[in-house]
């Protein structure tokens, strides 16, 4: 499903260069929940911005779902994103002056489908989430693990071959940090590919595979899936 | 495209989008009624005024002293100018189209009617009158030598024969041939003859829309105080030599006498139109700086808005919108707040042009006036909110996960 081998990704600013990430491979297959951990600045966000087609990358080779993804234009990018990515963000990132309809609407008016098309897929994701009653709501009345769920439900209306989720549930507390790591699970129970990063070794653990990252690269892939009984967290520290 | 998205996220910012839609409407309101107005001024100062404008001054003698001889002086100077070289020909008038003075009198088509049947400006000159303006005689025929004579403060009744304009004769007998017609200037007195008509001459008064084609031309010099003005036409190309030449030999042959006004007859023109030309060019001035204004609201607001809008922008960009996209997106936003300005604005452009109506006594402004006005903002609009959304369509999708 998603590939990445030998990856680098390097910032540079006319003062200095930041390898965000090196010799990055990863191999996600298809229906695999993958948490990423790993200490802040290590390159997380890097790696889930390039698997979602949001940045560039310097050097080695991605195919995202059998498509070698070097070179390609922007519109070309914008495209694939918009089929095979549905992304959740830390911030929810709801668009404030929409209702929950309109939200969930944006990527699929993007994709192009028809008005009954759309409509019927807001339908079925808002529902899936438990927001259906909540139609013309707009974000600012919802609580913050209920927009982190039409997010969810943004994210899943196109049918996307992957959810990309950073720090999903880092704005939430621990009771609606729950629901939203529920719903992932039951998603993924469902047959979702979902990459997860967390600094939460909770949530890390209840993740099929655990990637850990460290100065951009890939320390220690847990192969072992559902392996719960982690010891001491692994070089865990607070960090948002 | 997704006006309908658009339409309700700007409903929840209303009070923007109020005012830079009163912004867009009283921009095209006044606008268009401001273009109106100046182009019915820019028509007003087209109108010909009859007379050869190029070729022709007028210059003005005010004699002073015991012995000044008016009849005797306007005789001399008369003599003297026609045969100036270059000179076409020269007349005395008592005033001229342009000039906002002049006599003008009712004329009656029967002795015992109360109230005038028009009114009409008086030129009292002689049988050089429309050489010297440059006026068309269309039919008839022009004064003949014996038909001429004076006019003082004791002088009863009017001249037996007239010419007057074909405006005039149109306006007494509708349709019909002027020449030969009778009419009375005075009802107590003797009825004057028309014996040709002029195609054109205007009366001085140049705003009295009602009057200012209503011209009489009439046999008689004026011999009454010391002031006489003549109107001189020159051969094309001399009229500045000419008019140097005449004011030298009009004092040099009479001393009693100061001799004035020598003015073109294009700045006659200028001066009577003064106030027209100001109140375009103060319009003018309206109309650029409500654009600049309005184009400047547009480009402040969507620049705001594409700032505010950042990690929004940064988020559709992540969720499949293409660069393309987003700066549609800021265009139709702009094309909508526009349409909902420029609806207002057709009404209040509409509205004041009827307050001018009854007001100012304007015209009715042609239909098309609001439409192409409509289109220019619209454009305008598109135009002023270009460098905002291409910003906007710049912003990296990254920013969705970047920024906080
Ligand atoms: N746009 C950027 N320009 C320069 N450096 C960046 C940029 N984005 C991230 N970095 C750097 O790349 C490294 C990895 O960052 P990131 O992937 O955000 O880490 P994480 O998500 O694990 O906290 C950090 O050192 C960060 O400072
Ligand atoms: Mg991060």
């Amino acid at each position: 499903m998603l590939k990445m081998h030998h990856l680098s990704k390097v910032y540079r600013t006319h003062l200095i260069e930041t390898h965000a990430l090196r010799d990055f491979s990863i191999h996600v297959k298809n229906g695999e929940f993958v948490a990423v951990t790993g200490p802040s600045g290590s390159g997380k966000t890097t790696f889930l911005n390039i698997a979602g087609l949001l940045e560039e990358f310097s050097g080695g080779e991605y195919f995202l779902d059998g498509v070698d993804v070097r070179g390609m234009n922007d519109a070309a990018r914008s495209r694939l994103r918009n089929e095979k990515i549905g992304f959740i963000f830390q911030g929810f990132n709801l668009i404030p002056d929409l209702n929950l309809f309109d939200n969930v609407d944006v990527p699929l008016r993007y994709r192009g489908f028809n008005a009954a098309e759309r409509r019927r897929r807001i339908e079925q994701a808002l529902s899936r989430v438990g927001l259906s009653a909540r139609m013309k709501h707009y974000p600012s009345e919802l609580s913050g693990g209920q927009q982190q769920r039409v997010a969810i439900a943004r994210a899943l209306a196109g049918s996307p071959k992957i959810l990309l989720a950073d720090e999903p549930t880092g704005n939430l507390d621990t009771q609606m940090a729950r629901g939203v790591m529920q719903l992932l699970e039951e998603l993924h129970a469902e047959g979702a590919t979902i990459i997860m990063v967390t600094h939460d070794p909770e949530l890390a653990a209840r993740a099929q595979r655990n990637v850990h990252v460290i100065d951009g690269q890939v320390v220690d892939i847990q192969a072992e899936p559902r392996l719960r009984s982690v010891g001491a967290p692994p070089l865990q520290s607070a960090q948002a | 495209m997704e006006l309908r998205p658009i339409l309700s996220a700007l409903m929840r910012s209303r009070v923007a989008l109020v005012l830079l839609g009163l912004q867009i409407a009283l921009t095209l309101a006044i606008v268009c009624n401001s273009l109106f107005i100046i182009s019915e001024r820019a028509a007003l100062m087209e109108r010909p005024s009859g007379m050869n404008e190029a070729d022709t001054f007028i210059l003005a003698s005010i004699g002073f002293g015991a012995d000044f001889n008016l009849k005797n002086a306007i005789a001399d100077d008369l003599a003297m100018l026609r045969a100036l070289p270059g000179v076409v020909a020269a007349a005395p008038i008592n005033s001229l189209p342009m000039t906002n003075g002049g006599w003008s009198s009712g004329l009656s088509l029967t002795r015992e009617q109360k109230t005038s049947s028009a009114y009409s400006a008086m030129y009292f000159s002689d049988d050089q009158a429309l050489a010297a303006m440059g006026a068309q005689l269309i039919a008839g025929r022009l004064y003949r030598p014996e038909e001429l004579g004076e006019r003082t403060r004791k002088t009863a009744g009017w001249p037996p024969v007239i010419i007057i304009t074909r405006a005039l004769g149109h306006k007494l007998w509708p349709g019909q041939d002027p020449v030969g017609k009778t009419v009375w200037l005075d009802t107590e007195a003797e009825a004057s003859t028309v014996i040709g008509v002029i195609d054109r001459l205007q009366a001085p008064w140049v705003h009295n829309e009602e009057v200012v084609e209503f011209a009489t031309v009439l046999p008689e010099v004026i011999n009454e105080g010391a002031f006489t003005r003549y109107i001189i036409r020159a051969a094309p190309g001399q009229r500045d030599a000419v008019m140097k030449a005449a004011e030298a030999k009009l004092a040099e042959i009479n001393p009693s006498r100061i001799v004035r006004e020598g003015k073109t007859l294009e700045k006659v023109r200028a001066e009577a139109y003064a106030g027209d030309r100001a109140m375009m060019i103060i319009l003018g001035v309206v109309i650029a700086s409500l654009l600049v204004i309005t184009a400047l609201g547009i480009v402040g607001m969507a620049s705001f808005w594409v700032t505010l809008r950042t990690k929004q922008i940064g988020t559709r960009r992540a969720l499949g919108a293409t660069r393309g996209a987003i700066l549609r997106y800021f265009l139709a936003e702009n094309f909508v707040i526009t349409s909902i300005g420029l609806l207002l604005g057709t009404a209040l452009a509409y509205g004041f042009n009827v307050w001018l109506i009854r007001h100012y006594q304007t015209q009715a402004m042609p239909w098309y006036y609001v439409p192409v006005g409509c289109l220019s903002l619209w454009l305008l609009g598109q135009l002023a909110v270009l460098g905002p959304a291409r910003r906007a369509s710049r912003v990296p999708p990254a920013m969705a996960t970047r920024s906080v």
